[in-house]
């Protein structure tokens, strides 16, 4: 039965005219309230989605990335995103309109991910509708760091690195030990063209056959650190050169070294620390003088200077190895021997409750308190040893972390094996020194300080 | 497997920024707006500096009749600015804002112990419009901030209504900007990046940060 014929059952007669009339009437109503309709769901939908809180995590250029949303199934009936292959990530759909990003970001910036959508309901394949999200990428932090170099007019100018091999003779056709040493500037002063502060010197005193060594971090915001770390570490090797080149210094500080170790009594032990004292604590003392000459002559204050001191002297006698040493400061200084496990540290890091506080060489209390200062001072009778270390923390945060990790044999394992597999350590091996400035560059997330090493071995 | 630079992260040493913002009724609109802009744009020059990326962690605290942790300690890394609502009208609780920041800093700042690597000492930036309306409150916390060994401390006072005499009370470091648009906020945050850098190379010695000089828009209140 067609419309006209409902009419008139229903008792409706109507001119041809005026049927077709009400026959567009009602199908413009209809169409209208459906146009309404399609579009309020639409609108619907659109506001739903757009609220929908997608957030996916930051990316990191060159690093794996995944991240997931979930849309809802009841409303989107297929999807993709745009603009994730510009920064080299995939959207992968699964089931139940779950979406996983993943890929290897290729580009850092913030961005926008654009999601195209079909409604449920939508009936024209063409009517998609769309929503962005903000994606960001950071750059990969390795890249960025500039490495400027140190403007060699600046007060105080020292080289970005260092390094020095200091070979000592075979002696009776047994091997000496010998000492290797790098220094190298953080990639936070390169970045900004800042000098090195560290620094390090070491020698072998033939005539008497001694070994000096000293190792001093200056603080990265003094100003004059540079020449803080360099006078701590020339003043005190001089000292102790120039004391052991006085033979009755010399003569009876190695007698009461030899007398301790035949007999380890207070007496003996007295007198080998006061011997220990005058070379060593001296040492630290004239240095701490010889900055605060500095500062006076510059009209600034001593702390300008501040720098951290680790110095040690050393020599070989027919009961073992001698070791005395002096430690301000953080960083580490360790006798390490590899075949025993064994491995003793010449006193401990001065850390404060924050990152980078420390004690340095330059604050007067070092040496007003004689109990703490004589705490400084280490001595040690060695049968024989793999390694004496001495390092900044530049090398000693990365390697050990915390303070904890000093005292655990498995990481002075550990650091060791790190440094032989790259910084060959054999007998006269003058070109360990490279290896070694080249080892000082290894990668360490948040640990960008200046970084210097110096190994008796 | 846990991913390594993650582990890393979480071990290392980080420099916490800690950012109070006046959210009362008189930031609604275009001030709020600019911050955002500002903020945004502080994030993503922070993101190409290498040792910021590395360390720089940031918390965002609101303060209005409500104080809120916006967005806890995060690094800057995943850091993602969160949404900002300031409500119609309201008292400025700042003495609440900062005894808030108080047990946040407890809560998130390491302190260096033989097991673990303390963060460097943590940076304050508080921004406001007008002046505490919980005035004990605010004298009290005074003394309890400075306990907290912040590095350094800027406060900035925005726009004709900001009063700088409190400020002063908790910081040397007080700045002013005269308008509160968007040129202003951007060059303030600028110079907060700026700020933030340094304070990531300043190690050790100093007792209180050298900032870098303020731009024009920024004046300082002595």
């Amino acid at each position: 039965m067609d419309l006209k014929d409902r009419l008139s059952n229903l008792m409706i007669e109507c001119s041809d005219a005026r049927f077709e009339d009400f026959t567009q009437w009602i199908v413009k109503k209809l169409w209208n309230e459906y146009d309404k309709d399609c579009m309020d769901k639409r609108v619907i939908i659109e506001n739903q989605i757009k609220e929908l809180p997608i957030v996916i995590p930051n990316g990191t250029v060159g690093k794996e990335y995944s991240a997931t949303i979930r849309l809802p199934e009841d409303v989107i009936e297929d999807y993709w995103l745009d603009g994730l292959d510009d920064i080299g990530l995939q959207g992968n759909p699964e089931e139940h309109n779950v979406c996983t990003i993943s890929g290897v970001p290729t580009t850092a910036g913030s961005f926008e991910i654009v999601l195209r959508y079909k409604y449920k309901g939508c009936i024209d394949e063409k009517d998609l509708l769309q929503r962005g999200f903000p994606i960001v990428i950071n750059p990969d932090p390795r890249t960025l760091w500039k490495d400027v170099p140190t403007p060699e007019d600046i007060e105080y100018y020292q080289p970005d690195r260092d390094h020095t091999y200091v070979k000592v003779e075979a002696r009776d056709g047994i091997p000496q030990k010998d000492i290797v040493a790098a220094s190298q500037r953080g990639r936070s002063h390169a970045h900004e063209g800042n000098p090195r502060d560290d620094h390090f010197r070491v020698e072998y005193l033939e005539d008497c056959g001694w070994y000096v060594m000293a190792v001093a971090d200056g603080a990265g915001s003094a100003k004059y650190s540079r020449k803080g770390s360099w006078l701590a570490c020339d003043t005190s090797v001089e000292h102790c050169k120039s004391y052991f080149s006085d033979e009755k210094s010399l003569h009876d500080f190695e007698e009461y070294i030899t007398t301790y170790n035949g007999e380890a009594n207070d007496e003996y032990r007295k007198l080998l620390g006061d011997s220990i004292h005058q070379l060593i604590g001296n040492a630290a003392f004239k240095s701490y003088k010889a900055i605060e000459a500095e500062a006076v002559s510059k009209g600034v204050p001593i702390k300008n200077y501040a720098t951290t001191l680790l110095l040690a002297v050393c020599k070989k006698f027919d009961f073992g190895w001698f070791v005395a040493s002096f430690w301000v400061g953080d960083g580490a200084m360790c006798i390490y021997d590899k075949e025993r496990k064994y491995f003793k540290l010449l006193g401990t890091p001065d850390e404060g409750e924050f990152a980078g506080q420390t004690r340095f060489l330059t604050m007067p209390e070092i040496f007003r308190d004689a109990t703490s200062f004589y705490g400084r001072l280490k001595f040690s009778i060695e049968q024989d040893f793999t390694a004496l270390m001495l390092m900044t923390d530049g090398v000693s945060d990365p390697m050990f972390e915390t303070d904890a990790n000093l005292n655990k044999i498995e990481k002075w394992d550990a650091l060791w094996e790190n440094i032989t597999k790259e910084v060959k350590l054999t007998d006269d091996n003058t070109e360990s020194q490279y290896q070694l400035m080249q080892w000082l560059d290894f990668w360490s997330q948040g640990n960008h300080d200046d970084r210097t090493i110096a190994i008796l071995y | 497997m846990p991913d390594i630079y993650s582990l890393l992260r979480n071990m290392g040493r980080r420099l916490p920024v800690y950012m109070l913002i006046d959210t009362s009724g008189s930031m609604r609109g275009e001030p709020i707006e600019s911050v955002k802009v500002g903020l945004e744009a502080m994030l993503s020059s922070l993101r190409q500096e290498p040792y910021a990326l590395d360390t720089v962690n940031i918390s965002i605290i609101t303060f209005d009749r409500e104080v809120k942790v916006l967005a806890p300690l995060t690094p800057l890394e995943d850091f993602q600015l969160p949404e900002i609502v300031v409500p119609e009208s309201g008292p400025t609780f700042t003495g609440a804002a900062l005894e808030l920041l108080c047990k946040q800093v407890d809560a998130e700042v390491r302190l260096s112990t033989p097991e673990r690597k303390g963060d460097w000492m943590p940076l304050l930036f508080l921004l406001t419009d007008g002046k505490p309306s919980d005035k004990q409150a605010y004298n009290n916390v005074i003394p309890e901030i400075k306990k907290r060994h912040f590095a350094s401390i800027v406060a900035c006072a925005a726009g004709m209504h900001a009063k700088t005499e409190p400020l002063k009370q908790l910081t040397d470091q007080v700045f002013a900007l005269d308008t509160l648009d968007s040129a202003s906020f951007k060059k303030f945050f600028q110079w907060v990046s700026a700020s933030i850098e340094i304070g990531n190379k300043s190690i050790g010695a100093t007792d209180e940060l050298e900032l870098p000089p303020p731009p024009e828009e920024v004046n300082v209140i002595v």
